[in-house]
């Protein structure tokens, strides 16, 4: 099960690809390390490094407090580590300031979160063409007309978020991390707010997304059954990567996880 | 229900802290207010100018008029009465009736009357504290009793002083005074220094004694004012009592502590004035204070409408949540009501002070705290508060648990039509006040406070209504100004309630300030005018300190050179209105010369003739008088005589509402003297004034000095003005960040989607210039409505801004706190943490 040093970088070639583009890391993380104040010295990543190729579903999994949410946080730009590098696209952000670092972040960067993050006082289209008018580009009206049709939410454009269901929400999230044609979208427990079939139409559209528009997603799971549609997983356990899967299966994953946080 | 509630004010002490804040301040300054209404209603005469005597017999001190009304079988007595400003006599030969009774051992008369003294280098001489100067006749000395410390009792042309005016004056036994009264102006040597039991002299008097055969030609008094009686010690006390009033007819018969009513009313701290002033400050800070208040506590309770759909989640009943938002008011209103009661204290002793200082209060005046009023004000703060939780828990527990689920709780709107009919009612009594009451009278200004009260409890109830007019072009406007701006005027169309919320205090502070600097500037620009007019054809104006007696005046305007002058003789006269006594300023007119100087642009008739009276339009209105009318009048002395109507006139602005026979005023009014005597001569006139007369001053007409009063009334109006300034520019900053904190996740929302921390600041500040473009352009209305109407009621012009400098102040400044309090707040939120632990919203 343990597979390796930690501090090695790892790539895992995409699988069900018929191109033969070299791809690169969308997102590479280096040596990062993130403790927070206050809890007695936890170490929240304890160098971790890790690399996100472009056009794959990456998972990361691991028990509650094993430090995944931050290594996403650190590897979006959302959160500065204490050391190590975070490369976005090539770009080092660790180094970045406000507001250099947001620019960097909603050029390159879609987000999905459990809460959804929209803005309540906006229609669903305000909503999906909001980051690119802050990034103040003209908004790709058709690509964001094609981006709602996809996502099943035609018809639904000048509702309040108020109005939509949780599933309805976590789709106008999904529109607009994709409207922005972002190297990388992060989602964290994009289905935990949503029941077992909203979920799994979440999930689908995320898959869609890698498949048919290459886009890079990593997400944050405790769910086997979610972290199955991913082309690899990867387990953190005590700020550390443990272990990692490639074309795992529910069963699989699941019976890793139980082996993760029984250590 | 209790821990409950102790619990969650424990966990959100922040989010309390506005309502804490409002609480705080609303208290305090219920209960300053409280207590200086408090104190100047229960002030006491400082001192017993008759504590020597067993018994007073007083003069008359108030007119009294009853009136008997007839309905079908019962007979109604109402007994309305009104304050004499001077005093009423009692006969000559009383004193020598009684001092027969059995137990009298002396009845001593009074003859009390206000004097204007000075040092033989023509130095004014008050006593303490600004205390007037009142002569009596020596004899009078053993009621308060005061003793001779030096020198001996005064024989004609002497006089006797007490120490503390002798050490004012820099006298002693010896040295001469100079004495003003209405019957002239005299030197009089110092015979003798008296005192009192304890002390240099009487707190809010300086007396100066003359001797008894000249009392009647320095007062030009026909009796006694008063009459004390020295009993034998052993008296037996009822049976003189019922022997006293059975000779003192219909005087009144004072014992204990009452007696000190029987004292000049000029010797004696004037608390009128202040009661109407205190009573308008508690009239305005209240309605400021629970304004606020209530606005306070209901924007907090829909900023907790997530917590309260969790709590309905997790089982609370509406009515649990209603009696638990209800109970943690109370204890956010009682914990904030002990510092605050305490702040009161502090305000009322500072409003006192700053009042002394320019004379709006007597010097005399202490601030009195009472436990009462502090309890009062503190249950005040109590019920509004709590009565605000309830009406804003009313609506909000109504949420539906599920609610709790959703990102964002809304709570159930009320109806547009519940919200219009209670915005119709204030809006209609605003309407009514404003059309039926006449602004140009006495009750002007307080009635159109009452009216901007009116229409902003109208206003704060069509809020969120008249507020979309409002947004949707403000807010297009603001799109226009970048992504931040459309994105300010999408969410503010979005959260029109809460821009309400934050803009209400906003249109409170404009309106109600800019009204009553507004309407006063108006006052002082129009008395100003008036008084120009009134005095333009006048040369010169003569005036001397304290005043000049009538005399001087028939001698000086004889002069040679001298075309046309009036004397005036400021006074208070008394008619009945509608069975009630009330009273008016009024002048006393002297002119003559061929030339007119003093233009009162009389409307109909000629001012002037034995037994005739002239009267302010707006009076004459008041009373429905016509020309030719005989009209009882009772004079500062309380003597009634009828007087003619003879004319009609415009100009009573800082002059009074009725002009009298001179004589009749200086024969009657207490002080009688001459205050300005406008002039048109040729030749050297004053030249001749100051080699006569060298204490006179002579200046040109357009100086004409305002009256004492109106400086007072404007010093203590303008304390007002920034006492409410102050309290509703907290009101502004208080809601403005009650607001801001609850928009913790939206910001974080803002900056997952890409938003920088400047994009939000800009953000927050386009949002703050809608809200304050939004607040300005109700108080603009709402000062308009108000201004507009009592600008009408004055002299028929309409006018919306009367005053540039001010106008633009107030509107400056007020949007200067607005934009400052929108963007402070949002940047302190935006600092305070790092941006996914918000964004989870932890």
């Amino acid at each position: 099960m343990w597979s390796g040093n930690a501090a090695s970088t790892r790539l895992i070639t995409m699988r069900n690809r018929g191109t033969a583009e070299a791809s690169g890391p969308v997102v590479e993380v280096v040596d990062v390390a993130k403790s927070y104040p206050g809890g007695a010295g936890v170490r929240a990543l304890d160098g971790v490094s890790v690399a996100f190729a472009a056009g794959t579903l990456c998972a990361v999994m691991g028990p509650s407090g094993s430090g995944k949410s931050t290594l996403l946080h650190c590897a979006a730009g959302l959160d500065l580590p204490d050391t190590g590098r975070v490369l976005l696209a090539g770009q080092e952000i660790g180094g970045l300031r406000e507001p250099k670092l947001t620019e960097a972040r909603r050029r390159r960067v879609g987000f999905v979160f459990q809460s959804y993050n929209l803005m309540d006082s906006l229609s669903v289209w305000h909503n999906i063409l909001l980051p690119q008018r802050l990034a103040g580009v003209r908004p790709d009206q058709a690509w964001a007309r094609e981006v709602v049709q996809r996502v099943g939410l035609a018809g639904r454009e000048h509702d309040r978020p108020g109005q939509l269901s949780g599933g309805q929400r976590q789709r106008v999230a999904l529109a607009r991390a994709l409207a922005g044609r972002p190297e990388v979208i992060f989602a964290d427990e994009p289905t935990g707010a949503l029941d077992l079939s909203t979920g799994r139409e979440v999930l689908g559209l995320l898959r869609e997304a890698v498949d048919s528009f290459r886009t890079t997603v990593v997400m944050v799971t405790h769910d086997p059954a979610a972290a199955a549609w991913a082309d690899r997983v990867v387990f953190l356990a005590d700020g550390r990567i443990v272990d990692e899967l490639v074309d795992p299966t529910a069963e699989k994953v699941a019976a890793l996880m139980m082996a993760v946080s029984a250590r | 229900m209790m821990r409950l509630a102790l619990a969650t004010l424990r966990q959100q002490r922040g989010a309390y802290l506005g309502t804490f804040l409002a609480a705080f301040l609303a208290v305090a300054l219920l209960a300053g207010g409280g207590l200086l209404l408090f104190s100047v209603l229960t002030a006491k005469p400082p001192a017993d100018r008759f504590a020597a005597a067993t018994v007073v017999i007083s003069g008359d001190r108030e007119v009294t008029l009853e009136t008997v009304t007839k309905k079908k079988d019962k007979v109604k007595t109402k007994v309305k009465s009104e304050r004499l400003t001077g005093a009423g006599m009692l006969p000559a030969d009383l004193a020598s009736r009684v001092a027969g009774l059995t137990g009298v051992t002396a009845a001593i008369p009074d003859a009390a009357f206000p004097l204007q003294l000075s040092t033989m280098t023509g130095q004014p001489i008050r006593g303490r504290d600004d205390a007037p100067v009142i002569g009596h006749g020596w004899q009078s000395a053993r009621l308060t009793p005061y003793t001779l410390r030096a020198g001996a009792a005064p024989s004609p042309g002497e006089v006797v002083l007490d120490a503390d005016l002798a050490s004012r004056a820099g006298v002693t036994a010896g040295d001469s005074v100079q004495v003003t009264s209405k019957a002239g102006v005299r030197t009089m040597r110092v015979a003798g220094i008296a005192v009192p039991a304890s002390g240099d002299g009487l707190p809010a008097q300086g007396a100066l004694f003359v001797a008894d055969r000249e009392v009647q030609t320095i007062s030009e008094l026909a009796g006694p004012t008063a009459v004390g009686i020295l009993t034998a010690p052993g008296a037996d006390r009822t049976a003189l009592l019922a022997a006293v009033r059975a000779e003192a007819a219909d005087a009144a018969v004072l014992t204990g502590a009452d007696r000190v009513r029987a004292d000049l009313p000029g010797a004696l701290p004037d608390y009128i004035g202040p009661i109407s002033i205190f009573g308008f400050v508690i009239g305005i800070t209240a309605f400021a204070a629970v304004f606020v208040l209530t606005g306070t506590v209901s924007l907090g309770v829909r900023q907790r409408l997530r917590e309260l759909a969790l709590l309905r989640t997790a089982g609370a009943t509406p009515g649990q949540l209603r009696r638990l938002l209800g109970l943690e008011s109370m204890l956010i209103a009682g914990l904030a009501a002990v510092p605050a009661c305490a702040l009161g204290v502090l305000v009322a002793h500072l409003v006192a002070a700053r009042f002394r200082t320019i004379d709006a209060i007597p010097q005399q005046f202490t601030v009195r705290i009472n436990v009462l009023v502090l309890l009062c004000a503190a249950l005040a703060g109590l019920l509004v508060t709590f009565l605000a939780a309830r009406i804003a828990a009313r609506r909000a527990v109504r949420i539906a648990p599920t609610q709790a689920l959703a990102e964002t709780a809304t709570a159930p709107g009320g109806g547009v039509l519940v919200r219009a009919l209670l915005a119709v009612v204030p809006a209609g009594g605003a309407i009514a006040v404003l059309t039926f009451v006449p602004l140009g009278g006495p009750l002007g200004m307080g009635m159109s406070f009452v009216s901007s009260a009116l229409l902003l409890c109208a206003v704060a109830a069509l809020g969120p209504v008249l507020l979309r007019l409002l947004i949707v072009p403000l807010s297009r406007l603001a799109g226009t100004t970048g992504v931040t701006g459309w994105l300010a005027g999408a969410i503010t169309r979005a959260e029109g309630r809460r821009v309400a919320a934050v803009a209400v205090p906003l249109v409170l502070m404009f309106a109600i300030n800019a009204t009553m600097l507004l309407n006063s500037a108006l006052l002082g620009a129009l008395t100003a005018d008036e008084q120009a007019a009134r005095t333009a054809a006048a040369t010169a104006q003569v005036t001397g300190v304290g005043g000049v007696p009538l005399g001087t005046v028939d001698r000086l305007v004889a002069l040679p050179g001298v075309t046309g002058a009036a004397a005036t003789l400021p006074t208070r006269a008394i008619v009945a209105q509608g069975g009630k006594p009330e009273d008016y300023v009024a002048q006393g007119l002297l002119t003559v010369g061929s030339e007119q100087v003093l233009d009162l642009a009389v409307r109909d008739g000629a001012i002037g003739g034995d037994g005739t009276f002239a009267a302010s339009s707006f009076l004459t209105e008041q009373e429905g008088w016509q020309l030719g009318d005989e009209v009882p009048i009772w004079l500062a002395d309380g003597y009634q005589t009828p007087l003619r109507l003879s004319a009609v006139y415009e100009r009573s602005r800082g002059f009074g509402d009725m002009v009298l026979p001179a004589q009749l005023v200086a024969a009657h009014d207490p002080r009688g003297l001459v205050s300005a005597i406008a002039l048109r001569y040729q030749g050297d006139v004053p030249a001749q004034i100051h080699a006569d007369w060298p204490a006179l001053r002579v200046t040109p007409a357009i100086e004409a000095a305002r009256a004492g009063d109106a400086q007072n009334q404007q010093g203590a109006w303008e304390l007002m003005v920034v006492i409410s300034l102050g309290f509703t520019a907290i009101a502004v900053v208080n809601t403005f960040a009650i607001a801001t904190a609850a928009r913790r996740r939206e910001y974080a929302d803002l900056r997952l989607a890409g938003a920088t921390t400047g994009q939000v600041r800009r953000l927050a500040s386009r949002e703050a210039a809608i809200t304050v473009a939004v607040g300005l352009i109700l108080g603009m209305a709402v000062t308009a409505i108000v201004v507009g109407a009592f600008s009408t009621a004055q002299d028929g012009t309409f006018r919306l801004i009367v005053d540039p400098g001010t106008y633009l102040g107030m509107l400056g400044g007020v949007a200067a706190l607005g934009l400052l309090a929108g963007a402070l707040p949002t940047r302190l939120v935006l600092g305070r943490r790092s941006l996914p632990l918000v964004a989870e919203g932890r």
